[in-house]
């Protein structure tokens, strides 16, 4: 399978010009239209290593994007990826066949995380030989170790990994950067290129008194500890503080666990949640409290326990740079919870020690990491950065986007081009030509992943199946396929560069095929004749069946070749 | 009235998107041509296949309102509606042409609608038409198919009755199809005169005969065809003028 590089598709539909890894959207949904649920699966890791991971978990900005809200509702991207991908692992796991290495400089990517699982897939790809280091035991990095189970199961994540080593990646766990591995240490052993991946490890702090306290523990510890397997007792009472993802994860972990009261403490209100919606609606469901425009002042603690969390309230003043509004303390609001386990959940820094000093930013105030946004590149030649580390704590798709940038810088590096030239991911243009929304009928959400698996029978589930595949290719068929032709290759003998070509003589200007084009890819141009905007035709057809004077043909299914194979099956 | 013990030869014209997850069990009497879309097939190659000695027609698509180029599946309903008119006005049963349009949670198999079809057609038997009338009344249909005035009101129905013309105006769908209904009717005749006369020159009163209509009427389509430029006079025979047909574009 091939695909036209990026830059030259300059129009993308809006979801696959919003995701950060740019996965070609309307193509596996084109797929899924025509019921081919493995050969989307291969579209989506064109671009993107983790289809199971992120049909679970992504924040989905596709579905923000999708031009269908202005009509009803976003295609389900994000359930009908998780369901492809399902289905392809329940067939067993898919081996990839190891790249032959074709080039012989040593990639060594530091943190086993998205980003740099992400930059090690690409460059296996192109063929480099690439090792990727890792401080835990297992690969993974926050989706393994800090993502709790019931939202994303590890063999999931293991499955994922497994097809990227497939490729011939190298992955060595246990080795700790800063202590076991430096940047020199890794020159010296021959690596040509660096990615340093390390993400964001330490939970931040409160910076309130009584934060030493027994049972105050960082959502981000909590989660990984669990996640290793570790006991840990959780309290009857339990305040979860923040309203991020991880906030709700570890809130609904502690639930799960036995804590008979679970609540979440947010600073601003329920809008202003960096959380998804649909995560705060299960949490909701599991039975934890939300208490909003509070902020903790101090935790109280009795014999070196925790016993409440003192806190203030707060009202909302005006928007700060984040563009939510910033909560401003109301005086002498002072007022408690009784707790005795204080999760905080506030987000996650950068672990500064670990790296080398040189590339550490100034500036105290911004990024830690000096990194040029569209290079990955950092202040010591042949060494990259990229994903939390260089931006801060953000999503997994925002990592795969970053490490797929890394790859083509140090893929470009390595071949001494310019790391810059046509760079402009920037000025992706984005498109919806739905000629006419008068002509679109509203259909609603037809395919909801289900939150539990159900038990079924052996023979129960496979209609059970049948019966998902069915309502996702239906659901599938809601997608405007807002861009040119996605290039699925669904069918290649029919679609594949398929373009309207007028004949300029025998034109008349009647406007049929500009009123019959459903992306309105035909327009009468200055000299009143039909011109066929290549960019956006799909190939169907449409106006070839209906141009008056015949003056519009196929290139590849034309009317003679239709007849051909009429004369063809009449001979048979 | 068929004693015919084969069974009818059968074309299936079937949008990309159509049936395409499971391999399709497929009658040994019918074919299927894949298109990109059902809306896609020219009204000109349904009628061209008659004409090639196929006895049944399927074009199968998707159901309003699911479809991959938004409402190809509609294009192809208003098609196969003007199509029925030009096979009952050219003698030949209508229901030798069938729009199946499927949705994608289709719980039955194609075969199961192939072999439907097939004992439809196979009730109806042979074509009622002989043979060079066949061709005839075929090759008129397809060519007033193929021609300017029929595309045009083909192409712009949707315009027409669902939005507003250039004038503002809104035509209900009864009044369009009674239009259609004329159009059809007219654009026949004139490419049956046209047929016709491309043979050996006719006078009036011979197409009259064939066509089975009155001979003023039959005048009038002439008039309208010189008009157009596609019959000449020939020679006047005695006090019978005599008509040609001229080369169309």
């Amino acid at each position: 399978m091939t695909e036209k590089p990026l830059k030259e598709v300059r129009k993308l539909p809006p979801c696959r010009a919003a995701c950060p890894a740019h996965v070609n959207v309307q193509a596996y949904v084109a797929l899924i239209q025509r019921g081919k649920f493995n050969e989307a699966v291969e579209v989506i890791r064109r671009d993107l290593p983790f289809p199971a991971i992120c049909g679970r978990v992504c924040f989905s900005p596709c579905e923000d994007a999708c031009a269908r809200v202005n009509l009803d509702q976003a295609v389900a991207i994000r359930a009908l990826k998780r369901l492809v991908a399902d289905i392809e692992r329940e067939q067993g796991r898919v081996v990839a066949q190891p790249v032959p290495k074709k080039y012989s400089e040593k990639v060594a990517i530091i943190g086993a995380g998205p980003a740099g699982l992400t930059a090690a897939y690409e460059l296996a790809k192109l063929g480099y030989p690439v090792t990727v280091f890792e401080r835990m035991a297992e690969p993974g990095g926050m989706m393994r170790y800090c993502i709790p189970d019931f939202r994303l199961e590890k063999f999931v994540v293991a499955n994922e990994i497994a097809y990227i080593k497939d490729l011939g990646v190298e992955i060595k766990t246990g080795v700790e950067f800063g202590k076991d591995i430096t940047i020199e240490s890794l020159k010296k052993d021959g690596y040509k290129a660096i990615f340093i991946a390390i993400g964001t490890q330490t939970g931040m702090k409160l910076n309130v008194p009584g934060e030493d306290l027994e049972g105050v523990i960082n959502a981000v510890d909590f989660l990984r500890a669990i996640a290793l397997g570790k006991k840990i007792t959780v309290g009857e009472r339990v305040a979860v503080i923040g309203g991020g993802n991880t906030a709700i994860d570890a809130a609904r972990t502690a639930k799960k666990l036995g804590a008979k009261e679970v609540m979440i403490l947010y600073r601003r209100s329920r809008e202003e949640m960096p959380a998804l919606p649909h995560e705060v609606e299960l949490a909701e469901k599991d039975g934890i409290k939300f208490y909003f425009l509070v902020a903790p002042k101090q935790i109280i603690g009795e014999n070196g326990r925790v016993k409440a969390v003192e806190c203030l309230r707060m009202r909302l003043g005006e928007p700060d740079e984040s563009g939510r509004r910033r909560p401003i303390p109301i005086a002498f609001s002072e007022h408690q919870y009784e707790v005795d386990m204080v999760i905080p959940a506030l987000g996650q820094v950068v672990e500064e020690s670990v790296l080398p000093p040189e590339l550490l930013s100034k500036d105290k105030r911004g990024p830690p990491l000096q990194v040029d946004p569209l290079t990955l590149e950092t202040n010591i030649p042949g060494v990259f950065a990229g994903g939390d580390v260089a931006t801060g704590p953000a999503s997994i798709i925002e990592a795969v986007g970053a490490g797929k940038r890394a790859a083509i810088s140090i893929h470009r590096y390595l071949r001494d081009e310019d790391l810059r030239k046509d760079r402009d991911e920037e000025k992706i243009e984005e498109t919806t030509w739905v000629k006419d929304w008068r002509l679109l009928e509203k259909k609603e959400r037809r395919y909801e992943p289900p939150i539990e698996k159900p038990h079924l029978s052996f023979e129960e589930a496979k209609a059970y199946l049948e019966k998902l595949k069915r309502q996702a290719r239906f659901e599938a068929f809601r997608c405007l396929g807002c861009g040119p032709c996605a290039e699925c290759l669904a069918s290649m003998e029919l679609c594949e560069g398929d373009k309207a070509v007028v004949d300029e003589s025998k034109c008349v200007g009647c406007n049929v095929c500009a009123v019959i084009c459903p992306v309105g890819a035909v327009k009468k141009n200055e000299k009143g004749v039909a011109q066929v905007n290549e960019e956006l035709c799909k190939g169907c057809g449409l106006c070839a069946a209906r141009c008056p004077e015949r003056a519009i043909s196929m290139q590849k299914l034309s009317n003679e070749q239709i007849l051909t194979m009429i004369l063809t099956a009449l001979e048979r | 009235m068929s004693q015919d013990s084969h069974p009818p030869r059968i074309v299936c014209f079937m949008c990309n998107w159509a049936f395409c997850e499971e391999e399709m069990r497929i009658p040994y009497n019918v074919d299927v041509i894949r298109v990109m879309c059902i809306g896609r097939m020219d009204p000109a190659l349904v009628l061209e296949t008659f004409i090639k000695g196929f006895e049944g027609v399927m074009l199968v698509g998707c159901k309003p309102p699911d479809c991959h180029f938004v409402d190809g599946n509609l294009h192809a309903e208003r098609a196969v509606k003007m199509l029925k008119k030009l096979l009952a006005l050219a003698g030949l049963e209508p229901e030798r042409l069938k729009l199946l349009l499927v949705a994608p949670l289709e719980e039955r198999a194609f075969s199961h609608y192939a072999k439907e079809f097939s004992e439809e057609i196979w009730r109806l038997g042979n074509s009622p038409l002989k043979k060079d009338e066949f061709i005839a009344n075929l090759t008129a249909a397809k060519e007033a198919a193929s021609a300017f005035r029929l595309r045009v009101l083909l192409g712009r129905e949707e315009e027409l009755t669902e939005f507003m013309n250039a004038y503002g105006e809104k035509i209900p769908e009864e009044e369009f199809d009674a239009l259609l209904d004329d159009v059809v009717k007219a654009e026949y005749i004139r490419y049956k005169i046209h047929y016709l006369t491309r043979i050996k020159p006719r006078s009036v009163k011979e197409l009259a005969q064939i066509l089975g209509l009155k001979p003023f009427a039959v005048l009038r389509h002439i008039t309208n065809m010189r008009r157009k430029g596609m019959i000449a006079l020939d020679r006047v025979e005695g006090y019978t003028p005599l008509y040609k047909a001229l080369e169309v574009r």
